[in-house]
């Protein structure tokens, strides 16, 4: 019998555990929920010209020795994951030069304007300029279809 | 004053293990040699052919991982670009690895660490042009001694004991020869406007491995993009060879030649004087038997405009014939004629003894970014199939100089596209071709070599083209069965590459034309960890978004598929065997709401990072995107397919996508299949494959 119970309540717990997480899950954010601001993608712009262009390319197509940061490709890469990660990749990797060089403000204005560039709508709050935050931030590619 | 290389450096240099290590055992069917892969593409004649069928069409599947190894710690920060490709040699793995480019010797069964060796270059290091892990090394022996060389970031030849990882201190000086010197000119750098002696930030470096061939080490050179250079001047790209014992300098070719010497009246105005890049940045191949080597040369200055170097300017984009002991020219021949495409000649010749019209011939295969692949007598230069001169489009940029025939192969047929025409355009739907119409409106077109245009805001913004910079074949080459004499060669169908001119600010260049789009400004591109401090560009003016012209509709490719391929090549024959789609058809196309209901075969995928593999039986070649599919998580295949046919036969799945080419070896009784695999948020790694021991 109390083994019954002590099972009842590992299910119970269990079954709580999954409802919280299915709640995170359908209140978290996507990049499809307005989490940058025009203004902060178009400083990124800035930022992104003089640090970023010279491989990734003027048009964010890549060059011989950089990645595009826009296209199927690059979306592709980062289905699924955060913009915590992308933004931790950025900030740990980048400029290839001297790696960390950039803020984190110039870093989240840079993402930003990869964004825009690649089609994310903008909204009315700048993007985080924390990598723990971000995180709460999926990347997706595709549109989720309204409820 | 020379920066010094720190003696010891990064010695953490291990050695240890090494009493252990067991020579391979082969299994009875196959020669010693069948087992091991001891050059960068198994062989010095560029084949990337092991006669191995432990693993075949009835169990690829089965492929489990056998070791793993992550490269971020070889180096002071993770790469995401791993191209390296491992040698297995007397029952051990060699690899270049991570940001340091270290040297790694490795367990080839367990993955275990043995030694590694690395250099710290400082400035030199990080000034260098082509940086990171690189792609790959060198191996001799004369049976008794056993070396290992690579070429450091900064533009030193290491030799290494490849018993201990520790220099060779009667090789140069210490085991290091510095190639920035002793090169028939003094590598310079521009400094407040002048052009100066400057071993440390001098441009000059290389990414691709040396090629160890008798006794002679032979290295060649790399710059950075030269689409937008700052000058029309730069350092030049000799090719020099070594012996492997001394590190003396044995010989030295002249890409661009000197004055008195072969080719240099093709360069007119004496652009021979102050043109630059003409390096040889890909693999060297070399027929020991003969004593020939072989030089895939790349573009002058600069890429895309040639109006400072008027003539035909040998030996950019030509493939050059020299003596493996002098370095003497024995022939050549230009692939390109005064070269404005970036075709440089981007992969390793494959050597190929073949049989054409019943007569045994001694051929090497030129694949190419523009889908030709290229096919002479290896020791007279002339072309197997005739090879005419063509009129082409002559073009009207200002200045430039315009060759007004180029050879075309009349066989083989070109395998990739290397034109841009309507008919190459998306057309899923009436709808998407049209949208694809207006967007290849504001571009001239054209067939392969259609000039590039000045950029212009009414139009044309430029050429628009495909089997130019990233086309075709690049960097990781073919494949060669020297058994059924069938080529196989990776090439991207679908890498457009818009190719407009802008005139260059005096502040930014020299030229007269630069690489740009009109309305923007100029930007200088560079190579990868290039030193961006010392001259970052000017502040740049403020312009929308909205400007920015994307070659997709509604995230399509311009193009229709198929978007990258694999094609087996009869070089006997000159014919097309098979051609196939390689890779997963992208997640942007297949889960585009625009293409709802519609039944689109695999379309394969756009990269120039693709390499392949022959085994006895299969072409083995992973994907170089992600895709996310119901059946595999996030992540890359490595697939097989029947080389006869063409039908895929099985395939793996891997983490992230192959960023090097997949080679493989057999010990004690077991083949295994090594890729490196980087890119998007996974960092480098080299995993190794192999089948489930019996009973498992």
């Amino acid at each position: 019998m109390r083994k019954l119970l002590v099972l009842s309540s590992f299910a119970l717990m269990a079954s709580s555990f999954c409802l919280l997480r299915a709640q995170e899950a359908s209140e978290t954010r996507s990049v499809w929920d307005g989490v940058y601001t025009e203004e902060q993608a178009k400083r990124g712009e800035e930022v992104y010209r003089k640090e970023c262009a010279a491989c990734h390319g003027d048009m964010l197509t890549g060059g011989e020795s950089a990645p595009p940061l826009t296209g199927g490709a690059f979306q592709a890469n980062w289905n699924g994951l955060t913009l915590g990660d992308l933004f931790d990749r950025i900030r740990k990797t980048m400029p290839l030069s001297k790696p960390g060089r950039l803020t984190r403000q110039q870093d989240a204005e840079v993402l930003a304007f990869m964004l825009s560039i690649n089609k994310f709508p903008a909204g009315k709050t700048e993007l985080y300029r924390q990598s723990e935050m971000l995180k709460e931030i999926r990347f997706e590619t595709k549109k989720p279809a309204k409820n | 004053m020379l920066p010094k290389v720190r003696k010891t450096a990064l010695q953490w240099v291990c050695l240890i293990v090494m009493c252990s290590l067991i020579p391979a055992i082969a299994s009875a069917q196959y020669h010693a040699k069948d087992t091991e892969w001891p050059s960068y593409a198994a062989d010095t004649a560029g084949t990337r052919y092991r006669p191995l069928d432990q693993i075949n069409a009835s169990n690829f599947n089965d492929l489990e991982i056998a070791w793993r190894i992550k490269t971020d710690n070889f180096g002071d920060r993770p790469e995401y670009k791993l191209e390296g490709t491992p040698l297995m040699v007397n029952g051990v793995l060699y690899a270049t690895a991570g940001s340091r480019r270290a040297l790694i010797a490795l367990d080839p069964e367990t993955g275990e660490l043995l030694w590694i060796h690395g250099e710290h270059e400082g400035k030199r290091g990080g000034a260098a042009p082509r940086q990171l892990s690189g792609r790959g090394l060198a191996y001799w022996s004369d049976g008794r001694d056993e070396r290992i060389f690579y070429v450091t970031p900064g533009f030193r030849l290491i030799c290494l004991d490849a018993k201990t990882g520790q220099r060779v201190p009667s090789f140069g000086e210490d085991g290091i020869v510095d190639l920035k010197l002793n090169d028939d000119q003094t590598i310079s750098a521009w400094n407040n406007g002048e052009w100066v002696p400057d071993l440390e930030t001098g441009e000059i470096g290389i990414q691709s491995a040396p090629v160890v061939a008798k006794d002679t080490v032979i290295v060649g050179a790399a710059f950075r993009e030269g689409m937008t250079p700052r000058s029309m001047r730069n350092n030049k790209g000799y090719v020099r060879g070594f012996d492997v014992r001394t590190g003396k300098r044995l010989w030295i070719f002249h890409t661009i030649p000197k004055k008195g010497e072969f080719g240099y009246d093709t360069w007119l105005n004496n652009s021979a004087e102050f043109t630059g890049n003409t390096g040889v940045w890909t693999q060297i191949s070399v027929d020991e038997q003969l004593g020939l080597a072989y030089l895939p040369v790349e573009s002058p200055t600069s890429d895309f405009y040639g109006g400072h170097r008027p003539g035909n300017n040998l030996f950019g984009e030509t493939l050059v014939c020299v003596d493996l002991k002098t370095g003497e020219r024995k022939w050549h021949f230009q692939l390109v004629h005064h070269p404005l495409w970036d075709m440089d000649i981007s992969s390793g010749p494959i050597l190929a003894d073949i049989t054409v019209d019943g007569k045994a011939v001694k051929a090497v295969a030129q694949p190419s970014k523009q889908g030709f692949l290229y096919v002479f007598d290896r020791l007279t230069g002339k072309p197997i199939w005739p090879m005419p001169e063509k009129a082409v489009e002559v073009g009207n940029v200002p200045g430039e100089w315009y060759s007004p025939t180029q050879p075309m192969p009349s066989k083989p047929p070109a395998y990739s596209r290397n034109g841009v025409s309507i008919d190459d355009l998306i057309d899923f739907t009436p709808a998407l071709r049209e949208q694809a119409k207006a967007i290849a409106s504001k571009y001239h077109l054209g067939p392969v070599f259609t000039p590039p245009t000045v950029s212009k805001l009414e139009g044309p913004l430029g050429t628009l083209t495909m089997g130019t910079a990233s086309g075709g074949t690049n960097w990781p080459g073919g494949s060669y069965d020297p058994e059924t004499h069938i080529a196989y060669l990776y090439a991207c169908n679908s890498c457009i590459e818009p190719i407009g001119l802008v005139p260059a600010p005096k502040d930014v260049s020299d030229m007269n034309y630069v690489a740009g789009v009109a309305g923007r400004e100029v930007q200088i591109m560079r190579g990868p960890g290039e030193n961006a401090g010392a001259d970052s560009p000017k502040p740049p003016k403020k312009r929308a978004a909205s400007q920015y012209v994307r070659l997709d509709v509604d995230g399509l490719p311009l193009v229709k598929p198929p978007y990258g391929t694999i094609t087996a090549i009869n070089l006997d024959k000159g014919e097309i065997v098979w051609q196939i789609a390689h890779g997963e058809t992208p997640d942007v196309v297949r889960n585009s709401d625009l293409l709802k209901g519609m039944n689109i075969p695999r379309t394969g995928q756009e990269t120039y990072n693709v390499g392949t593999l022959v085994t006895k039986t299969l072409v083995i070649a992973g994907e170089a995107q992600v895709t996310t599919t119901a059946d595999h998580p996030r992540g890359a295949m490595l697939r097989a397919y029947d080389k006869a046919t063409g039908k895929e036969v099985g395939a793996v799945y891997m983490p992230a996508p192959q960023s090097g080419s997949p080679m493989t070896y057999m010990i004690h009784g077991k083949q295994y299949i090594v890729v490196a695999t980087s890119g998007g948020p996974s960092s480098g790694e080299y995993i190794a494959y192999t089948l489930p021991s019996a009973g498992e």
